[in-house]
């Protein structure tokens, strides 16, 4: 791999219980390396420490071991966060300002000039689909309105890494579909994104490689495609019935959806397929499809996690 | 630069904070309420007036520092809008001391209303504008930012209502420090003498800041009294605010 942008060594987070309980471990000995223009998924389930790991790297909690790096930067140093574009889950916004009130307060954090702030601001509002609401004040904004905000917000600084807690909880599916083109974009520019979902099926189609985190620990790391394997664990059967077909558990297939003459059938044995077609063929019926299926992303997270 | 982006944004919060607003209407009604009080005494209607309306202006600032200066950090923490602000590349003390400042800012501009209210109504009473009433007022704008210092510190270690609590108490105790002294000086050997005593040197003396006898009764003021009350005040402020920071500093924004 390419030199890291984001490198996290041995890093842990343990916080103190309060009025006597016990302390939690957030995550725990967590190592990670991510390369530049790489789209990285953080899976797990709730309480799996995607959320802490992300504060983490935000400077938002003190590690209580390990170290950070960004850019080659530590994360001790507020000026690490200089190239960074970090959108929190469910966020929250000033809701007293106005959609380009907050943009230019953001940006002018990051010593953007009233010129640059005033374009970018323009250019941000049209890309997050907020372009006629910008005059609005933030608490008339919907759910949804709030979370393209906080995106145009973490796209200010045109930061080279991007860091988005759950980018995808708040949208509809037209959201979902233009939040996913806007990564596709930003990998097209380079951009490392770094983002943590609990919709598989997005991770699944945006991101190069996925971890997964249980119990604050980084149980698997890979590419989707390695982690799934190009082995075909089922199969689906799609047929016509025969006119004098016997009925389907006298040709021994006893389980299979059927509607009219069409049947499904799955075969958790993809070697049992030609057993099928011979039964079709002889009963003079009519193969309409056969559909090799994989296993998912979320096949694959279940099965970690459920472990 | 950092600093002065929070501060101008928490100036336009507080401006637009409905709380802030009815404080600022009730302190002027209670001065405007001054010419009542004024016309019940006997001969004195215009100092009544004044020190009346200096005790509005005192309340005004206590309940500033207990309803928005509690609220400034507990706000940005309880609805974290502070995860977007810390994870920028700003340093944590720029974004206290920011909302801080922008607060003090506020604050001096209802300073400034309220001094005009009372001028008002002095003018209508003695056709004249008292400007001897400048130290006095500007000690009490010094004790106020104390107040939301402390407010702010008590805040970050503790809940709103602790919070208000010892913040209510720093007052209290601030104004009574020469009974402390007293008591510790008088009665050496009683219970919770050492109480006292260590209560004594924490507080501040927050007669140090009051000057609104000496100026309303036209007392001639003690050498450097005004000079050593600015100081002491600012003085306390870097402390407390300096203890703000580092707990700040340290805190996990979870």
């Amino acid at each position: 791999m390419a030199e890291s942008v984001i490198q996290i060594e041995h890093l842990s987070k343990v916080f103190k219980g309060d009025l006597g309980r016990s302390p939690s471990v957030g995550v725990d000995d967590l190592n990670l390396e991510i390369g530049p223009g790489e789209v990285f998924a953080f899976l797990g389930p709730n309480g799996a420490g995607k959320t802490t790991t992300i504060k983490l790297l935000t400077r938002l909690l003190v590690p209580t071991r390990g170290r950070i790096s960004i850019l080659g930067r530590p994360s001790t140093s507020w000026k690490s966060m200089e190239s960074v574009g970090y959108m929190p889950e469910q966020p929250n916004l000033y809701g007293y300002l106005t959609g380009e009130e907050f943009l230019s307060f953001i940006a002018r954090l990051f010593g953007l000039g009233p010129g640059v702030r005033k374009a970018r601001i323009a250019e941000l509002l049209d890309r997050v689909g907020l372009k006629d609401r910008g005059k609005q004040l933030i608490r008339s904004y919907s759910r949804g309105m709030v979370q393209r905000l906080a995106m145009a917000q973490a796209l200010i600084n045109d930061p080279s890494v991007l860091i988005l807690d759950e980018p995808m909880s708040a949208l509809d599916p037209i959201g979902r579909k233009e939040f996913r083109d806007l990564i596709f974009d930003l990998k097209k520019q380079q951009k490392t994104v770094f983002f943590s979902s609990h919709i598989l099926s997005d991770a699944e189609m945006i991101s190069d490689r996925v971890g997964i985190l249980k119990g604050g620990r980084l149980i698997r790391t890979g590419k989707p495609d390695e982690l799934m394997g190009e082995d075909v664990h089922s199969v689906e059967v799609t047929f016509m019935l025969g006119p004098d077909a016997p009925n389907l558990a006298d040709m021994g297939i006893p389980d299979a959806l059927v509607q009219d003459s069409r049947v499904l059938v799955r075969l958790d044995r993809p070697d049992d397929l030609s057993a099928l077609i011979h039964k079709i063929e002889s009963h003079r019926g009519r193969l309409v499809s056969v559909v090799p299926a994989k296993k998912s992303l979320e096949d694959l997270f279940l099965a970690e996690i459920g472990r | 630069m950092r600093l002065c982006i929070v501060a101008l944004n928490t100036f336009k919060e507080s401006i637009r904070n409905r709380v802030m607003i009815n404080i600022l209407l009730f302190a002027l009604a209670l001065i405007l309420l001054s010419l009542v009080v004024g016309d019940w005494s006997m001969g004195h209607q215009v100092k009544v007036i004044k020190d009346f309306g200096l005790s509005a202006m005192s309340l005004f600032g206590l309940l500033i520092a207990l309803f928005i200066g509690i609220r400034l950090m507990v706000q940005e923490l309880e609805q974290r809008t502070i995860y977007v602000i810390a994870s920028k590349p700003v340093r944590r003390w720029e974004i206290l001391i920011g909302k801080y400042a922008g607060l003090s800012l506020t604050l001096l501009i209802n300073i400034v209303f309220m001094t005009a209210a009372l001028w008002a109504v002095g003018f209508v009473m003695e056709k004249t504008i008292d400007f001897g009433l400048i130290p006095a007022i500007v000690l009490m704008y010094v004790e106020i930012l104390l107040m939301v210092a402390f407010a702010l510190l008590f805040s970050l270690l503790s809940s709103p209502t602790l919070s208000a609590v010892f913040t209510i108490t720093m007052f209290a105790v601030g104004h009574m420090s020469g009974f402390l002294r007293d008591y510790v000086v008088l009665y050496p050997d009683k219970g919770f003498h050492w109480l006292f005593k260590a209560i004594y040197w924490v507080a501040p003396n927050l007669e140090n800041l009051n000057l609104k006898t000496s100026v309303v009764e036209h007392l001639q003021l003690q050498p450097h009294a005004f000079g050593y009350g600015l100081l002491y005040g600012l003085g306390y402020i870097f402390i407390v605010l300096f203890i703000a920071v580092a707990v700040f500093d340290r805190r996990d924004l979870k």
